[in-house]
């Protein structure tokens, strides 16, 4: 069934803003992060004005309740994207899930001989932790290059790149380009050479349902505010088997189990990585938010947000001097559009969608490699989220052709 | 049904009287600026006035070309690139040599040269950049845009401070 959109709009109270400029609020810049429903808001305003406590480890009333509410969420977060509570440990956002495998994980598995793949299109986040990495145990790290004119990765060099890895790190959905990654194809191939795989799916998850056990991947990591929740929280899903090869990485609050002055026990599973006091009052939130996404079919949800990108991609790319990067026309693309104009800097571009109400994002975006190989030094990037309209990406390109014509150099 | 409601030219002319009568009234620019501010004035509305820092930008008098950007002349915590050099003339007076890559920016960047060429450079220091709000420029103020104009004309500030101290 298709998107009630003004519906959805109706519980997202910041759709109704005007800027000072009193130009009615045009939201493009859902790839940096979504708005939030107002029943995320009220879950943690209600949380903070009726039962805030530390959670765990206390029997009075409000900590019971916080702790329900907690774990609560783990399980309808959990469920959402197709595991057990157990298998999902809360990090602070897709980076700080990246960085836990890093830590966790390949400290204590990988050493000099060992290989990481990675590829162009990845984020910072994706990149750094494996550079750093290399720097204290030498592992070697290949880079998957991008083919520039179908803006997809070159599975040819991806299928040499692999050989003999120990681990593969691949976005699922780029940032930037909005492409959506072969996944299955990926793993399929680093499976094969005994190599574990990380996704970050900071973008993926927004788009489409991720069913992590049904899927052969190792480790996923997930920002709860690209999909409807609030920032600093989000989660690294792992499979079992790779838990058991993970050794503790921040230490205190909630990890322990004992502490005495001959040394220190830990809590097993995900209880090891979730130190300190919890994010209780976000993790409800994005309780909250995967609930209110339940009522929708996620491929619906991917539809209406690729059939906006697609239109505006065509149209946008028919103004003189717009160059699109990605190819939002594949029905698998996200709602990322990037573009540049030929003689419209960025940031200049990015202030005059601004006062027509277009909030719309510019700059590297995070992926410097991504735009090395691209050949620009940023781009624009106006990014569709469900609650967006047609009618809005119309204003949009109406706008976007009113400052091209009277800013362009003629 | 849309969902988007565009604000007539009504509106518009609404927005802009509102800003007018907002203007604070001291005005303590070099005078060269007074011009300059009262042509933004006149403008119908933002985007005119954005148009209108396009065409300075071409318009700088005192351009640090392209080839001689440098890290040593850059200006941090921009994300477009602007590069500004600051000197003396043979009579002591503040020159700025400027570019960059974004227009709004570069526009900018003229205007700061047309008023502060040429003035002691202990004047100089002591400048404050408000004369872009008073042009209607308002969000090139806001530090936690990334364009950049912020940066450079506190740059230009301190070096202006540093040759004034005879450095």
């Amino acid at each position: 069934m298709p998107l009630d959109v003004e519906s959805i709009r109706s519980d997202f109270p910041i759709l109704g803003r005007k800027l000072p400029n009193g130009k009615q609020l045009v939201y493009f810049d859902n790839a940096a992060t979504s708005q939030k429903p107002q029943c995320v808001i009220d879950a943690m305003s209600k949380y903070y004005s009726e039962y805030n406590s530390n959670a765990h480890r206390a029997n009075h009333t409000l900590a019971d309740e916080a702790t329900t509410a907690l774990e609560g969420a783990r399980m309808s977060i959990s469920t959402f994207f197709g595991t057990s509570p157990d298998q999902m440990v809360y990090t602070s956002g897709a980076t700080e899930a990246i960085n836990l495998v890093s830590y966790a994980w390949a400290r204590e598995n990988l050493s000099a001989d060992d290989v990481i793949v990675l590829t162009e299109m990845e984020h910072h986040a994706d990149i750094v932790p494996w550079q750093q990495l290399s720097k204290e145990k030498g592992v070697e790290v290949r880079y998957v290059p991008i083919d520039t004119d179908s803006f997809t990765l070159d599975m040819d060099a991806f299928e040499v790149a692999v050989k003999g890895a120990s681990l593969v790190c691949v976005v699922h959905t780029s940032n930037v380009l909005g492409i959506r990654n072969p996944i299955e194809r990926i793993v399929e191939l680093s499976h094969s050479q005994g190599a574990r795989v990380l996704l970050d799916c900071a973008q993926g998850a927004p788009h489409e349902r991720i069913r992590f056990d049904d899927s052969e991947v190792d480790f996923v990591a997930i920002s709860a505010h690209k999909m409807g929740g609030p920032t600093g929280i989000g989660c690294l899903l792992v499979k079992k088997d790779a838990m058991e090869q993970m050794g503790p990485f921040m230490t205190g609050g909630s990890m322990i189990k004992t502490v005495s002055t001959d040394g220190s026990t830990f809590q097993v599973g995900h209880a090891m990585f979730e130190t300190g006091t919890p994010r209780i009052a976000e993790a409800i939130g994005w309780g909250a938010a995967v609930e209110w996404l339940e009522q929708f079919d996620m491929k619906e949800v991917h539809s209406h947000i690729n059939r906006i990108a697609s239109w505006t991609a065509g149209r946008i790319s028919e103004i003189e001097g717009i160059t699109v990067y990605g190819d939002p026309s594949r029905n698998d693309s996200s709602g990322a559009v990037s573009f540049l104009h030929d003689s419209i800097q960025s940031q200049d571009l990015a202030l005059l969608l601004d006062e027509g109400g277009f909030a719309v994002r510019t700059g590297h975006h995070c992926a410097q490699p991504l735009m090395n190989a691209l050949g620009v030094p940023s781009t624009n990037r106006a990014s569709f989220w469900l609650y967006n309209t047609m009618e809005e990406a119309e204003a949009f390109v109406d706008h976007l052709s009113y400052v091209a014509d009277r800013f362009s150099d003629k | 049904m849309s969902l988007i409601v565009f604000l007539t030219s009504d509106e518009h002319f609404q927005d802009e009287w509102s800003r007018r009568q907002n203007m604070p009234e001291v005005r303590d620019w070099p005078e060269k600026l007074l011009p300059i501010i009262e042509e933004f004035s006149a403008c119908f509305d933002s985007m005119e006035r954005y148009e209108l820092l396009f065409q300075y930008a071409k318009r700088n008098p005192s351009p640090l070309h392209p080839e001689e950007w440098n890290e040593q002349n850059q200006v941090l915590g921009c994300q477009s690139r602007a590069h500004v050099s600051c000197s003396l003339d043979d009579e002591g007076n503040f020159i700025l040599r400027g570019g960059a890559d974004a227009q709004i920016v570069q526009g900018l960047m003229t205007i700061t040269a047309i008023a502060l060429n040429g003035m002691d450079p202990s004047h100089v220091s002591a400048m404050t950049p408000d004369f872009a709000e008073e042009m209607g420029i308002k969000s090139s103020l806001s530090p936690s845009r990334a364009n950049g104009f912020l940066n450079m004309f506190n740059r230009v500030k301190d070096e202006a401070s540093l040759l004034s101290e005879g450095e």
